[in-house]
């Protein structure tokens, strides 16, 4: 079967809004917006997580509905000028473009993607130029954003109908892909389109992304072949950002560096949690810098999803923990992706089979999980062995499958 | 599977079905049986005190004594440390206050119990105690925990608090030969010394023991079987992990620790604690040498529940034990 050159992304682009996975609501929300509430709210912004179909859905309802899409997106500068170049035109304008229009077409719609990546300098005026034209247009408005909480797009929060755009539900993106692995013939192991749709975190995009580029090889694609997804979906700034992080002369340098790396911190102060043994290979100093990372991560805790205002005091507990003994820094290679995530990856179906016994055991006997496993997995055990069939365990119900787990595990 | 099948753990086959077949605790059972002669002024109750010391049998005690034998219909059972978060214990409180909000008989409540509630967190906690104060006309809830320190004060002055303290040495021996001769076993009194030197005051742990050591030899439970038992039964990766760290080899121990964590799945509140009770186990470190370990432990634990991550304030307590390994050492090389 010949290979198609094209991306993926494209290929299976949605072309009705039916082809969006998930986001039922927005998506109901946008089309009742479009077709019958504009009287309410002249624009429209639809926010959310990357890659969950919003540009999709604005190109699918367009296509469905018969209008043109004119698009501007954070590739393009967004000073005042330059909007009002390509949108007042786009927005005003209606008289001649119902001159052009056939039957078919129903006009423009302008849409503004990625509008929080209106940068302070360079778009100066950018958010009231785009409320002006939302004031004055005549045709519809459509924004679409990641992170809506930027103060800067808080004046255009008041102009526009809000809808929220969430992840997409895990065993939807696995359908999907299911889908996606059908038609281009290739065999999956289910387990391999589980990872790569848990690795996306819902975003739907870099899973059609993943899955084209594991499956280029040949039409197989097992759990082997998706280990790879986390050190190569992190950009190359993580190894960059670390490498800089532990060579750092003292904890400004450190500091600023962190400040300016865009990678994710959650998985940065994993990483640095790692590697932190080959950094400081005297006792003394490691237990120094974990001391500093160990309260980072307790700022982590306290930044929780809402008080980003406390991230700085997470930064620079963990900048300190790089310039312990700047003197002492020689060149190693990093441990990534974090050993965590690696190691409850692999161990996730052993985990799944002690929790489903530890849960029976909880339930007969009135303790947590927690206790069932500490206390009353190696006493079980310890019967288990000397007698096989030993009545507790249809007691407790255990399935063969468990009963056998408990046989081959290794004591704790 | 039926509910009145005879349990087949000796600490289920054991346990008291109500009030009077409690020994010991004594002042605790007859407060609470004054409770049930008038249920009506049964208040929010809390059990307090250390693992294995009967406050889950006090509560399920209480629950047979307030509805006899269907008492499951008419209570529900929590665990916090097993519910992913308050919206679940919500969730289940409000769909079980649903189909029992009338009670039984002249009962008007239903029961909710909910273990290991200092588990939670602040947040959770504040949370619950709204949910006791909607729930409150329709059930009662029965709080256990091991430390009421770690309930914030508005659940703790709602409720009426008992304390449990260990279960004395001389009573648990007593016990276990009780059960030994109902399950016609020889427990022989050195044997029955060891376990209970071992369970440090927990009963259930005690229970297992025994019956774990049963297995061993037809009709018969020596010292050499439970010391036999005791040795499988303790947590070896923990033991190894501590060790590790304490001679310095950081990597070998924190290799161990994600093992434990990975294949296992404890939790990072579950393996300081078996950190803890695994160190003073150890016979080669000092008293003071224990008591200084002790406060690191007590440190990381506190920030393991402000954190984001457990295995980090592990690793974290693993180097700073590597860091006082090295005195350990000295100090060896001293003498």
């Amino acid at each position: 079967m010949q290979r198609n050159e094209s991306l993926w992304v494209e290929k299976y682009r949605p072309k009705k809004k039916e082809d969006i996975m998930g986001n039922e609501e927005a998506k109901e929300l946008f089309v009742e917006w479009l077709k019958n509430k504009r009287h309410t709210k002249k624009a429209v912004l639809l926010y959310g997580p990357p890659g969950v179909g919003k540009t999709a859905l604005v190109n699918a309802v367009a296509n469905e509905f018969n209008y043109n899409v004119i698009e501007m997106n954070a590739s393009d500068t967004r000073s005042e000028k330059a909007i009002n170049l390509l949108a007042k035109p786009a927005t005003s304008y209606t008289a001649l473009d119902n001159f052009t229009k056939t039957k078919e077409t129903k006009g423009n719609v302008l849409f503004l993607d990625e509008v929080d990546g209106i940068a302070g300098n360079e778009d100066r005026g950018g958010v009231n130029a785009i409320i002006k034209i939302v004031e004055k247009s005549l045709v519809p408005v459509i924004m679409a954003a990641n992170n809506p909480e930027i103060d800067k797009l808080r004046p255009l929060k008041k102009v526009c109908l809000l809808i929220r755009f969430q992840q997409v539900r895990i065993p939807l993106v696995i359908a999907l892909l299911q889908k996606i692995c059908i038609t281009e013939n290739i065999k999956a192991e289910f387990e391999a389109l589980e990872r790569i749709a848990q690795n996306s975190r819902g975003d739907v995009r870099s899973a059609i992304n993943d899955l084209q580029s594991l499956s280029e090889e040949n039409h197989i694609l097992t759990i082997q072949d998706t280990i790879i997804l986390n050190s190569r979906n992190k950009d190359i700034s993580m190894d960059d950002t670390l490498r800089g992080f532990f060579s750092a002369q003292s904890i400004a340098e450190a500091s600023n560096l962190l400040r300016y790396s865009n990678v994710d911190y959650d998985e940065f102060i994993l990483t640095v949690s790692d590697n932190l043994p080959k950094r400081y290979s005297n006792n003394e100093e490691l237990s120094c810098a974990y001391d500093y990372v160990s309260q980072a991560d307790v700022f982590r805790g306290r930044v929780g999803f809402e008080n980003w205002h406390l991230l700085k005091y997470f930064y620079n507990s963990l900048a300190q923990a790089a310039a312990v003994n700047p003197n002492s820094y020689k060149p190693f290679t990093f441990i990534t992706p974090p050993i965590k995530i690696i190691t409850l990856f692999w161990t996730k179906s052993k985990r799944t089979i002690l929790g489903n016994i530890c849960n029976k055991i909880g339930v007969k006997c009135h303790v947590s999980q927690d206790k069932a496993k500490s206390e009353f997995v190696p006493f079980i055990k310890s019967m288990l062995d000397k007698k096989k069939a030993h009545p507790i365990l249809a007691w407790f119900n255990f399935t063969a499958e468990e009963v056998n787990f408990l046989n081959e595990m290794k004591r704790f | 599977m039926g509910i009145n099948e005879e349990p087949l753990m000796w600490v289920e086959k054991y346990r008291p079905k109500n009030l009077d077949e409690v020994i010991g605790l004594h002042d605790i059972v007859e407060s609470l049986k004054a409770f049930m002669r008038n249920p009506k002024t049964m208040p929010h109750l809390m059990l307090t005190g250390v693992p294995g010391t009967g406050k889950t049998t006090i509560a399920l005690a209480i629950a047979h004594e307030l509805y006899g034998k269907n008492w499951r219909n008419f209570t529900l059972e929590l665990n916090a440390s097993d519910e992913r978060g308050i919206d679940t214990v919500r969730d289940r409180i409000k769909d079980f206050s649903r189909y029992s909000r009338s009670g039984f008989g002249d009962i008007p409540f239903a029961l909710i119990i909910l273990d290991e509630s200092d588990q939670m967190t602040g947040p959770a906690q504040t949370a619950l105690r709204r949910i006791m104060e909607i729930g409150s006309r329709t059930s009662r809830f029965i709080l256990i925990c091991n430390q009421s320190s770690k309930i914030i004060e508005p659940i703790q002055s709602r409720c009426a608090i008992f304390r449990f303290s260990r279960v004395d040495r001389q009573a648990m021996k007593e016990h276990l030969q009780e059960i030994a001769k109902k399950e016609k076993v020889e427990l022989q009194p050195e044997a029955a010394e060891r376990i209970v030197e071992y369970s440090e005051g927990d009963l259930r742990h005690a229970i297992n023991a025994l019956q774990t050591a049963a297995a061993y030899k037809e009709g018969v439970v020596d010292e050499k079987t439970v010391s036999l038992v005791i040795g499988e039964a303790s947590p070896i990766q923990v033991q190894k992990m501590i060790r590790k760290a304490l001679y310095g080899d950081f990597m070998e121990s924190r290799k161990t620790m994600y093992e434990i964590m990975g294949s296992y799945g404890f939790s990072g509140s579950e393996i300081i604690r078996q950190i803890q009770r695994e160190l003073f186990k150890m016979s080669d470190i000092t008293p003071e040498q224990k008591a200084d370990l002790s406060n690191i432990i007590g440190e990381y634990d506190y920030r393991l529940t402000q954190g984001a991550n457990s295995d980090i304030q592990l690793s974290a307590l693993l180097a700073q034990f590597a860091k006082y390994g090295k005195d350990i050492e000295e100090n060896y090389a001293a003498k």
